[in-house]
């Protein structure tokens, strides 16, 4: 196999197709990789991404179309053959094992056995190691536990153990979603290293944000198809939301009505040691206030203090009421609701019904003396509910597990207004969910905004914080930077705020 | 309802009646029909009021009781396994406070006992709560520390173990009766419940009540199901958490007295290894741990097949080294399969 030069198609996936139980996750995808290019793979949760690279990783064997690696195809069926044929991947849960060293996770499953059976020669582990890290450039200390090093250095921990093997295919499934803003310059600095070297790199993201700062052609896949590729360089942002979200902007967002009254809540001096520092700022009555800002930047980490979930120095107001910290219950009594960013974690009760996840807010006002409770009268709060916000299927007693992401985010918005709230902190609330969903919460956000609620938006996508939000907050490494007006800014200025700040 | 509806209900029902978990708590209780059956076929001594009700009922209603605060803890994801020292410590309690009480009589002598009883269950498990909500200590540990503390406990208040005893008065009178009391049913006196299955009954309905009816009960399913997402929706969950412990403890406090009162005398040393059935109940009926879903019913499942399991080895003389073996595997083999059909249901949904 010659050598391929930097330019040259690596990989060319044709006409993939991939189904899972009846639904088609792929339809017909093609793919190319050059070596010595960052192509990036972006698209909506759910649009196929990680199926496609699963394909490429040989996760699956009953898949369709043709892959053909450095000129000659291939049918990969195992992820053994498929590394062994040059295609490293590494996942954006890390895989590395905590309690082993550096040097033993990089050798993990090649460790250089010793002069007796079964034993293991610790020098030569060490050295050949060393050998890796050094041609990488990583500054690593080998003899450490993996566990006590940062989430960037584990992830270079596990590109290491990729790279050990001559890997010419490396994809990134969604490398940042955990790191902060420093750990993700890093991360970029070692990719462009890897891309120098004649390396072709995948890189998924739904994050638009980073992709001037890394890639050189995008793909843009939506609902198992390919909507195109293109050069990065001349793709505006916004033009890359559109092809994402398959309709016209202007249909997914509605027109703005709402005015701004007097002030809601006030924040000041709100500081975390490591997360935030010294953030005021002035909520109104009816306005969608937005919090701009790359992963790490603190944006999560303000909203979740604000209700009392983390601890943190500062003062918040509600129409001058003084919000006691670390007591969400209190601060909910107080009128303040909000959505978690990880519904999974903080959001849904998986394993109980839609009407006692829908309820759970509102359990006081619906209980009668002693805390009696009709489940007759938790159904029929439910089934208000359900009508409310469309949720499907319309049955109270089903399992909030197997609900679509976009029903469950439905139901713990429901869960969320019911006690009618006068703030509401909205962290990234259009994750994870599908397009119509996605347009039914731009219009209750409107709706609520036009009731006189004060809403904070935190979101990854932009082109939400510009078509909803009358501020925008730009936060860099937890400071407030700058403050910009909603209307009129692009998405393309904003990414720039958000990135360096002299856009 | 419209017609809409009601088909989905009766299809929700259909995918409800079918679904594993029912499958599951359907062949534990097979299971003890079957060998109801069987022991009914082979022992003419098995089907008799005097075995069922009396001994067999009797015996499961004490451990009941103590497995519907177990259920409470268990479905808000929590552990306890001080109830064994709990009940002992109780039990001391009791017989200790009747021994100066017993010459004001017996309607002086026993409420006041009881009382004091019922307090004491509702601290130690109030201590265990508070351990593992506000001090923020993983429950295993918790209640493994607090199972010899509070045994040391009641070793220290019977000056170092000793065997003590309730007043003969009481012993052979009224207290005795909280046992061994029986209650004739539908006007024969052939036909008797006894007082623990009353009171294991009451206990039964009022947590069902507890846990179905009221507020608090789906606040205990909420906190097992994702105790971080509910302290988010403004639940407070450590005082829930603290709160289904108190009231294992309270159920731990009602058995003691009725343990005490079969022979009148009781030690600090008494109930050991009464938590691992209790908890064994529990889990062979399909309350996961980990909590999160479950019911007493489901509880009732657990406790009446490994109770006919126990009375079945009885019955047919099965060697007291061998008893243990056997539930052993029981245990093993109800939960093998229920994580079995866990992994598949996980499967297929994906």
């Amino acid at each position: 196999m010659a050598e391929p030069a930097v330019g040259d198609t690596i990989l060319r996936m044709q006409g993939i197709v991939k189904d899972f139980q009846g639904v088609r996750a792929l339809d017909g995808v093609d793919f190319e990789l050059r070596a010595g290019e960052v192509h990036a793979l972006i698209g909506e949760n759910g649009a196929g991404k990680s199926t496609l690279m699963n394909v490429l990783a040989g996760r699956f064997r009953d898949y369709e179309g043709r892959i053909e690696l450095f000129g000659s195809e291939v049918r990969l069926t195992n992820p053994r053959q498929a590394l062994a044929l040059g295609i490293g991947v590494i996942y954006q849960e890390l895989s590395v094992l905590p309690n082993l060293t550096v040097a033993e996770n990089i050798l993990l499953g090649h460790e250089p056995p010793g002069r007796l059976p079964g034993t293991l020669d610790r020098a030569a582990l060490i050295a050949q190691a060393k050998a890796v890290v050094d041609e990488l450039g990583f500054d690593l200390p080998l003899d450490a536990p993996v566990g006590s090093l940062s989430h960037a250095r584990q992830c270079l921990v596990e590109i290491a153990h990729a790279l050990r093997k001559d890997v010419r295919v490396l994809v990134f499934d969604e490398p940042t979603a955990a790191l902060g803003a420093e750990d993700v310059a890093k991360l970029f600095a070692v990719i462009r290293d890897l891309k120098a070297r004649g390396l072709g790199v995948v890189y998924i993201s739904h994050r638009l944000a980073e992709l001037p700062q890394i890639g050189d052609r995008v793909t843009v896949l939506r609902d198992g198809k390919v909507v195109g590729t293109r050069d990065v360089a001349d793709s505006r942002v916004s033009l890359l939301s559109e092809m994402m979200l398959g309709r016209r902007l202007a249909e997914m967002f509605p027109p703005k009505r709402n005015q701004p009254g007097k002030p809601l809540l006030r924040v000041e001096g709100l500081t975390r040691s490591g997360a935030f520092e010294d953030v005021s700022f002035e909520l109104r009555e009816g306005e969608i206030l937005g919090l701009a800002g790359l992963v790490g930047s603190g944006r999560t980490e303000i909203a979740r203090a604000i209700l009392g979930a983390d601890k943190a120095r500062g003062r918040c107001e509600i129409e001058g009421r003084w919000i006691p910290p670390r007591s969400p219950r209190r601060a909910m009594a107080m009128g303040l609701g909000m959505i978690q960013e990880d519904r999974k974690r903080d959001g849904a009760i998986a394993g109980l019904s839609v009407a006692q996840n829908l309820g759970l807010s509102v359990l006081d006002r619906l209980a009668g003396p002693l805390g009696f409770l009709a489940p007759r009268w938790l159904r029929d709060h439910a089934r208000q509910g359900i009508e409310r916000f469309s949720i499907v299927p319309p049955d109270p007693l089903k399992e909030m597990q197997l609900l679509s992401g976009g029903n469950q985010q439905k139901v713990i918005l429901g869960r969320c207004l019911a006690p009618d709230p006068k703030v509401l902190l909205f962290d990234e609330p259009t994750q994870g969910v599908d397009v119509g969903t996605k347009a039914q919460i731009y219009r209750m956000m409107m709706d609520l905004a036009c009731q006189g609620k004060g809403i904070v938006l935190v979101s990854s996508e932009l082109i939400e914080l510009v078509e909803l939000c009358d501020r925008i907050l730009v936060l860099r490494d937890g400071r407030l930077v700058k403050e910009l007006p909603g209307p009129g800014t692009d998405v393309d200025t904003l990414v720039c705020e958000c990135v360096h700040g002299n856009g | 309802m419209s017609p809409d509806n009601r088909r989905s209900a009766i299809g929700n029902w259909q995918s409800r009646l079918l679904s594993f978990r029912v499958i599951q708590s359907a062949s534990v209780f097979l299971l003890m029909l079957a060998l109801c059956v069987y022991a009914a076929a082979t022992k003419p001594t098995f089907l008799t009021w005097q075995n069922l009700v009396i001994n067999l009922l009797t015996k499961a209603s004490c451990l009941g009781i103590i497995a519907c605060g177990m259920t409470f803890v268990m479905i808000a994801g929590g552990f306890d396994l001080s109830v064994g020292s709990t009940t002992a410590a109780c039990s001391v309690v009791t017989v200790l406070m009747l021994q100066p009480l017993a010459p004001h009589g017996a309607w002086v002598a026993i409420p006041l006992a009881i009382l004091a009883t019922l307090l004491v269950g509702i601290l130690l498990g109030s201590a265990n709560g508070a351990l593992i909500s506000y001090v923020g200590v993983n429950p295993f540990v918790v209640t493994l520390s607090t199972m010899f503390v509070f045994r040391g406990l009641a070793m220290i208040i019977t000056s170092g173990g000793l065997s003590i005893q309730v007043p003969v008065a009481l012993k052979e009178g009224a207290f005795r009766k909280i046992y061994w009391g029986q209650v004739n049913l539908f006007g024969s006196p052939t036909h008797q419940a006894t007082i623990p299955i009353l009171v294991f009954l009451a206990v039964f309905l009022v947590s069902v009540y507890l846990l179905r009816f009221t507020r608090f009960g789906h606040y205990v399913y909420a906190v097992g199901g994702n105790e971080n997402a509910a302290w988010l929706a403004g639940i407070n969950t450590s005082l829930v958490k603290a709160a289904t412990y108190a009231i294992c403890g309270l159920t731990c406090a009602i058995s003691a007295i009725i343990f005490s009162s079969i022979t009148g005398t009781t030690q600090a040393a008494s109930h050991e290894g009464l938590e691992l059935i209790v908890i064994a109940s529990v889990i062979v009926g399909g309350t996961p741990l980990g909590g999160g879903s479950g019911s007493l019913f489901l509880t009732l499942n657990g406790l009446l097949l490994l109770s006919v399991i126990e009375n079945l080895m009885g019955q047919f003389r099965v060697d007291e080294k061998y008893r243990k073996i056997v539930q052993g595997f029981i245990i093993l083999v109800v939960v093998a399969v229920d994580g079995f059909v866990r992994r598949t249901r996980a499967r297929q949904r994906r």
